[in-house]
């Protein structure tokens, strides 16, 4: 019994030592715990916050631009679009073929994106999301936002795509905006330090980032594009965004909105007068020096550059006849003919070779040396002093004075106006086209300038050649009546530091002749664009001055049969048609410039779309005081901003 | 626990309520079951519970997981009616299925090795009609019941010697050999832990117990170069995550990295039930099995966890003693172990999960999913119920062996 007691004894003793046991291992797992929830918890709850908090970049929105009354030229457009997150999907191939089971998605298309989801893999840029599709319908946007939950790395999102409002119409004065090349990156880094360079690599690489290429989006690029900032997103462990903490200190900057100066309604008044008809129009407010219209026509549709043009439709757009990528408005380059007259009296009277009343007979042909140079009007003018030899366009009366006044002193007297320059007022192609003279000539030919080119300077022809833009601006001065000019194109933004001020001094008794030789032109008897004067508005009258550029040369033979000119030969091979003009006459406030290529007449295609042009200015007081003010910033691009 | 008439009685006086309780084989049924520690059995239910909500929470973001909550209710619901059963069932009853239920385990323990599939780097499972089980364990319950049943057998006054103890070992080791060949390291721990705990407490010579802790602890390099490639892996990524090495962020040590900072990031007040954002977001792989600690840790904090254990301690605690009631060695030896192996599913798991183990899939009882955890959980308390039920049989003893 003794023994049987100690058994029993030592049984409970053993269940003490067996509970005591239990209870110190308890008491080490309590311990781990209160070191774990106690003692480091905040440790532990820094590296959840860093688990599934996020920061991703979130671009800036981009400045719209606007025309002079506020009304968007270049805003943005929201569009649903899916794209994947390499680093978030297994198998590329399987999450693209069930993206494509949802959504129209070409062989094709599926291989390149394979490639780029492998690529972006590769070489570290995993988080870079892969755009798969812009510009969902509303459909594929429904349907795709209720699977891509169950496809890992697959994003769906409505986001905003730079989109122009009035497509065609200012294509050449924006341009467009594109996804940054390395060409782009290596021009917009140019100056900075590695890390920002980087930085700014980072930003666009974002699918959301576009830069200017072309226009005046890539010379205000800057103004525009605004500073990038964070957002603050939960993720889960497969890194799908579960939802996003606001927070006001990392909200991007957007960009600020640019105004131009042009007239939208006019702008578009101007390219349905146009038509079918190719060519160019620039109109400018005289006392300002706002540029209220610039058109050249026909154009591209910007908006088919923002996501990335197909090689057909670029290659379609190249290689069209009429040139919809030419920016013939400021690049442009032609001969002015005879609306360049003005100029060359100009130079008559300020090297004072010639007088306004020194008179030139004109029989239908000039002899000089042993060539004869001819007039328009084959039977002559007879005789002509300054005030005529305009309004009639007489050629023998500018080939006599041009040869008195001598080439350089024109040449002078061309810069003055604004050609030989280019003017790029914030957009990109302008050219200046060429005033030549006999230093340029040695120069670029190797040879002396020969007394006979200075005729054909005379009447605008020969090496000469100028832009709708310059043409527009020396119009401008004329109606000015020589007050210095300085042209915009941006109303508040960025002004370009290229471009001058048309301040040399121009004496105001000689633009006077210039602008009653115009007024001739268009409302005397015996003007050569005498139909068109009347602007039908009862009162106000335009001014003018018709031009026509030669595209080719007429032959001696073709002139001895009595071919000279006519709608009976090929359109290519017809003259451009120009015309300058001002008004109202007596007290001018818009001055344009129009091109019509093959338009063969300047007073017979381009007047009366100048004339219309400018009647549709007065109507609509396209130059009434702008959306902006008068506050105007003078600022170059890229030297601080306006506020 | 309440005052419910079954708690903190000593000997003495149990044994003056012998008469009363020797009539309970002829009361009725619900008589009978008004009888049981409700007390006791309240706490699983509300245990069983808390798991239920930790199953909703961590899993019903995800469409395909959302119901498991439910799925676990109906598994505790069937098992808690088993438990009722086998807690009415005379203590000589388990004793005489003992034999047989180990010589069952036995025999689908080698079935397992046979014909069994594959699971988590493993062949434990074994395809019986519809459901798929775990025989490894049924197994530690067996093996309990039939080292109680052994020295319910050999253990007479007279009794003492060392030799005695070495059938029980041979009892406990075959199972345990046929667990360890699946391979399931944890388990078969678990399984020498808890039969180690019985011929503990039978009264082997603490000397040898001593010898032969010190011969497991020197045994230790040497298995692990017995693991399996996996199970070296784990013990590789706990011994650097000891060490404080980082290691690879996608493989187990992410799942305990995870894991920690869920139970950390819970702080003492925890987030909130649904708050968890690591629980939440899919972090914690196998969160509503073996890591559904890390539910609590985070969204209940270190009152959640302290207040799980507390709750554990209790019911472990109340086991122990309900086990040192018993009249019969059989009562005494199968109770306490069937407690011990509760005791160390919950030990493995909780420091499996944060940190102090190596990763032994192994759940936690009454919370974690599972169908094969919770009826051997479940089983285990039928058995202590039982044990409680019927403290005052004395079986008849006489020694067969």
């Amino acid at each position: 019994m003794s023994r049987n007691r100690s058994i029993e004894d030592d049984f409970t003793r053993r269940m003490i030592i067996a509970a005591g046991a239990g209870g110190v291992v308890w008491a080490g797992l309590v311990a781990r715990l209160f070191q774990l929830q106690v003692l480091e918890r905040e440790k532990y709850q820094a590296a959840a916050e860093d688990n599934h908090i996020k920061l991703a970049l979130a671009p800036p929105q981009r400045g719209r631009i606007l025309d002079r009354f506020g009304k968007p030229l270049a805003s943005h457009r929201r569009a649903g679009r899916v794209s994947i997150v390499p680093e978030q999907t297994r198998d590329p191939a399987g999450t693209l073929a069930q993206v494509a089971a949802l959504i129209d998605l070409s062989d094709e298309r599926i291989e390149r994106l394979a490639g780029e989801i492998t690529a972006g893999r590769r070489r570290n840029a995993g988080f870079v999301p892969i755009i798969v599709a812009n510009e969902l319908t509303y459909e594929d946007f429904a349907r795709m936002n209720v699977h891509a939950a169950e496809i890992p790395g697959v994003q769906v999102e409505m986001a905003l795509t730079r989109s122009y409002p009035r497509g065609r119409d200012f294509a050449h004065v924006l341009g467009y905006v594109a996804r940054a090349s390395q060409d782009d990156l290596e021009r917009l880094s140019v100056g900075m330090e590695a890390d920002e360079a980087k930085r700014l690599e980072k930003l666009f690489r974002h699918p959301d980032m576009r830069t200017g290429r072309q226009g005046m989006e890539r010379f205000a690029e800057e103004y525009l594009r605004g500073k990038p900032g964070f957002r603050k997103l939960v993720t889960n462990a497969h890194g799908r965004v579960i939802e996003e903490i606001p927070d006001e200190r990392f909200a991007p900057v957007p960009g600020k909105d640019l105004y131009i100066t042009i007239d939208s309604d006019l702008q578009r008044a101007v390219i349905e007068r146009f038509g079918e008809e190719s060519g160019a129009a620039v109109m400018i407010q005289v006392d300002t020096g706002d540029v209220l219209a610039m058109v050249s026509t026909p154009a591209f549709d910007p908006n088919d550059f923002v996501n990335g043009i197909s090689g057909t439709a670029y290659a379609e757009l190249r290689d069209n006849p009429q040139s919809p990528l030419y920016p013939r408005a400021h690049g442009g380059v032609y001969p002015p003919g005879s609306t360049f007259k003005m100029v060359v009296a100009t130079a008559a009277l300020e090297s004072g070779a010639v007088k306004p009343t020194d008179r030139v007979n004109c029989n239908g042909y000039y002899r000089f040396g042993n060539r004869t140079w001819h007039c328009w009007k084959k039977g002559g003018h007879g005789s002509m002093d300054m005030h005529n030899g305009i309004k009639h366009s007489c050629d023998v009366y500018f080939y006599d004075i041009a040869r008195r006044t001598g080439v350089e002193a024109i040449a002078a007297a061309a810069r003055k106006f604004g050609f030989g320059e280019a003017w790029t007022l914030g957009m990109t192609g302008a050219r200046g086209g060429l005033v030549p003279d006999p230093e340029w000539k040695q120069r670029a030919m190797g040879e002396p300038w020969y007394e006979g080119e200075t005729l054909n300077f005379g009447i605008g022809q020969g090496q000469l050649g100028v832009t709708p833009l310059q043409l527009s601006l020396m119009t401008a001065r004329i109606a000015a009546e020589g007050r210095s000019l300085k042209p915009h194109l941006v109303g508040l933004g960025p002004q370009s530091g290229d471009d001058g001020v048309l301040d040399q001094p121009l004496d105001k008794d000689i633009i006077d002749i210039m602008r009653s030789g115009m007024y001739g032109v268009t409302s005397e008897g015996g003007g050569t664009a005498y139909r068109s004067g009347d602007l039908g508005l009862g009162g106000p009258r335009m001014a003018g001055k018709s031009g026509t550029a030669q595209v080719r040369r007429i032959s001696k033979a073709e002139r001895d049969k009595g071919i000279r000119k006519g709608l009976n030969i090929e359109r290519e091979l017809r003259d451009h048609a120009l015309f300058v003009a001002y008004a109202p006459a007596d007290n001018p406030k818009y001055a344009c410039a129009v091109v019509v290529e093959h338009g063969e007449s300047g007073s017979g295609a381009a007047a009366p779309m100048a004339r219309d042009i400018l009647r549709f200015a007065i109507e609509n007081d396209s130059g009434r005081k702008p959306a902006y003010g008068q506050t105007a910033s003078v600022t170059p691009a890229g030297q601080g901003e306006p506020t | 626990m309440s005052r419910d008439g079954y708690t903190g009685f000593s000997r003495g006086e149990a044994r003056t309520r012998t008469a009363k309780s020797l009539n309970f084989e002829t009361m009725g049924p619900l008589r009978r079951l008004a009888k049981l520690p409700w007390g006791f059995i309240l706490l699983i239910i509300a245990m069983a519970l808390t798991g239920v909500a930790m199953l909703y929470s961590s899993a019903y973001t995800n469409p395909n997981e959302h119901n498991l909550w439910y799925l676990q209710l109906t598994r505790f619901g069937i098992s808690f009616v088993m438990m009722l059963v086998l807690a009415m069932l005379p203590l000589s009853w388990w004793r005489t299925l003992a034999l047989p239920a180990y010589a069952f385990t036995i025999l689908l323990l080698v079935l397992v090795l046979v014909m069994g599939f594959s699971g988590g780097g493993a062949q434990r499972w074994l395809q019986i009609g519809p459901i798929g089980v775990q025989p490894s364990e049924f197994a530690k319950l067996a093996t309990t019941m039939a080292l109680a049943w052994y020295y319910d057998r050999v253990i007479t006054p007279t009794s003492g010697r060392i030799l005695i103890h070495i059938g029980a070992l041979c009892i406990m080791l075959i199972p345990a050999a046929l667990i360890f060949k699946q391979p399931d390291f944890g388990t078969t721990l678990a399984l020498i832990a808890s039969g180690g705990v019985v011929i503990f407490l039978a009264g082997l010579s603490m000397r040898v117990i001593l010898v032969g802790m010190l011969a497991g602890i020197a045994s230790v390099p040497g298995i692990y170069f017995v693991l399996a490639d996996y199970q070296r892996e784990r013990v590789d990524t706990f011994l650097a995550q000891m060490s404080g090495h980082a290691t690879n962020a996608l493989g187990e040590s992410y799942q305990i990295e995870q894991g920690l900072i869920a139970i950390g990031g819970g702080g003492v007040n925890g987030k909130g039930w649904l708050q968890g954002i690591q629980s939440q977001q899919d972090y914690v792989p196998e969160q509503h099995t073996d890591f559904i600690l890390t539910v609590i840790g985070e969204e209940f904090g270190f009152i959640g966890t302290t207040a799980l254990l507390l709750g554990f301690a209790v019911i472990l605690g109340w086991s122990f003693y309900s086990a040192s009631q018993s009249h019969s060695w059989f009562g005494r030896l199968a109770s306490a172990g069937a407690a011990a192996t509760v005791a160390f599913y919950i030990v493995f798991n909780v420091g499996m999960v944060i940190g102090l183990l190596p990763v032994v899939g192994m759940p936690l009882p009454l919370i974690s999913y599972g169908g094969t955890a919770m009826l051997t959980t479940m089983a285990c308390f039928g058995l202590i119920l039982s044990a409680h039920m019927h403290r005052d049989e004395k079986l008849s003893s006489t020694g067969i062996i």
